[in-house]
């Protein structure tokens, strides 16, 4: 959890908007509704990933991953950006657009609306998942021989 | 770098690029015709033609460097965000060099290349107000059939620079830019000033 509290604001929203995959679609109509520029179209790359083991060895890399960006531009000023895994290039705009109207004068209203009814569903998700895995839990135990 | 400064780039990046790559070359080939480049708006002082070709010549492994006139915080926000080129402070370590017409003194000091290493010289890329009015050169050489006669509104200064710079197989290529257009003077041109009869 301390890791989660280091983080700001922004990095929060931007984990959360990375993660949102088609979750973000049903926001499609709010996010586009202001007129917006693309500075940077979607584009489709890979990126090294780079691990420490135990997080303080000497650096390696782990292999290479897909990554979409994105930047945009409202016209109201603020630019957005996004780095979301996989080649989904809609959900790199969208997830741009979000990050710029964060960024603007309707905090507040965006973060109440959309990061945080997300963050929920992920975090769901992802309990019901830890759940699932840990009701398979196996424990072993060596049997006292009863002599 | 202020986001705030950031501009778009071509619509299309890879069409965008390629077109106005296959453009420069044909404009290279063919020193001292005019074509038409119009795939991105200005950039602050950096003309549209201007724009495309760095948005097409400069990457991570180019080294730039901007003339007084064009170093600004837009430009260079927008060249370091799309095209990741490192912009260098010392004219001779440049591969591309972009200027306006009243700078071009600096060219004395570019890259020329080596004998054995030719390729390696700079390119620089020389912003006009127009192609029209300046001393009539005649051109000859390599991509040109007879001669043609070229008007470039450059100082006496500029050719004297050239001629002092240029040694075949050393030299500097140029790209002459005039808002849309773009024209070319490879390092094998010759350019005389009196027509030939």
């Amino acid at each position: 959890m301390t890791a989660q509290a280091n983080k700001t604001l922004r990095q929060q929203w931007m984990q959360v908007l990375a993660r949102a995959g088609d979750a973000l679609m049903s926001f499609e109509t709010e996010l586009t509704r202001s007129a917006y520029r693309k500075i940077r179209a979607p584009e489709t790359g890979m990126v090294m990933v780079r691990g420490r083991t135990g997080g303080t060895g000497q650096a390696f890399n782990v292999g290479e991953m897909t990554v979409t960006r994105c930047v945009v531009r409202l016209d109201e000023g603020s630019t957005g950006y996004s780095y979301i895994t996989g080649r989904n290039k809609r959900h790199a705009e969208l997830a741009a657009l979000a990050d710029a109207h964060l960024q603007g004068n309707d905090q507040a209203h965006w973060m109440a609306t959309l990061i945080q009814p997300l963050q929920l569903q992920q975090q769901q998700k992802r309990s019901q998942r830890e759940a699932e895995v840990a009701a398979s839990k196996v424990s072993f135990f060596t049997m006292v021989r009863g002599d | 770098m202020n986001s705030n400064d950031l501009k778009p780039a071509f619509d299309n990046p890879v069409s965008g690029s390629r077109q106005s790559f296959r453009l420069a070359l044909k404009a290279m080939s063919e020193p001292g015709l005019s074509h038409e480049l119009r795939l991105v708006d200005a950039l602050d002082t950096l003309a549209p033609a201007s724009y495309a070709l760095a948005l097409t010549l400069l990457d991570s492994d180019t080294k730039v460097w901007l003339s007084p006139a064009l170093d600004t915080p837009v430009i260079r926000a927008n060249l370091a965000f799309h095209c990741a080129c490192p912009v260098v402070e010392q004219p001779q370590d440049a591969d591309f060099a972009l200027m306006l017409a009243s700078e071009t003194g600096v060219i004395a000091s570019l890259n020329a290349g080596t004998d054995r290493d030719p390729d390696q010289s700079c390119t620089a890329l020389i912003q006009l107000d127009s192609f029209e009015g300046g001393v009539p050169t005649v051109w000859q050489g390599p991509g040109i059939e007879t001669q043609r006669q070229v008007c470039l509104p450059v100082n006496q200064a500029f050719w004297q620079t050239r001629q002092a710079v240029s040694a075949f197989p050393r030299g500097i290529d140029m790209f002459f830019i005039a808002g849309e257009q773009i024209m070319a003077l490879s390092r094998s041109t010759q350019v005389n000033f009196q027509v030939e009869n």
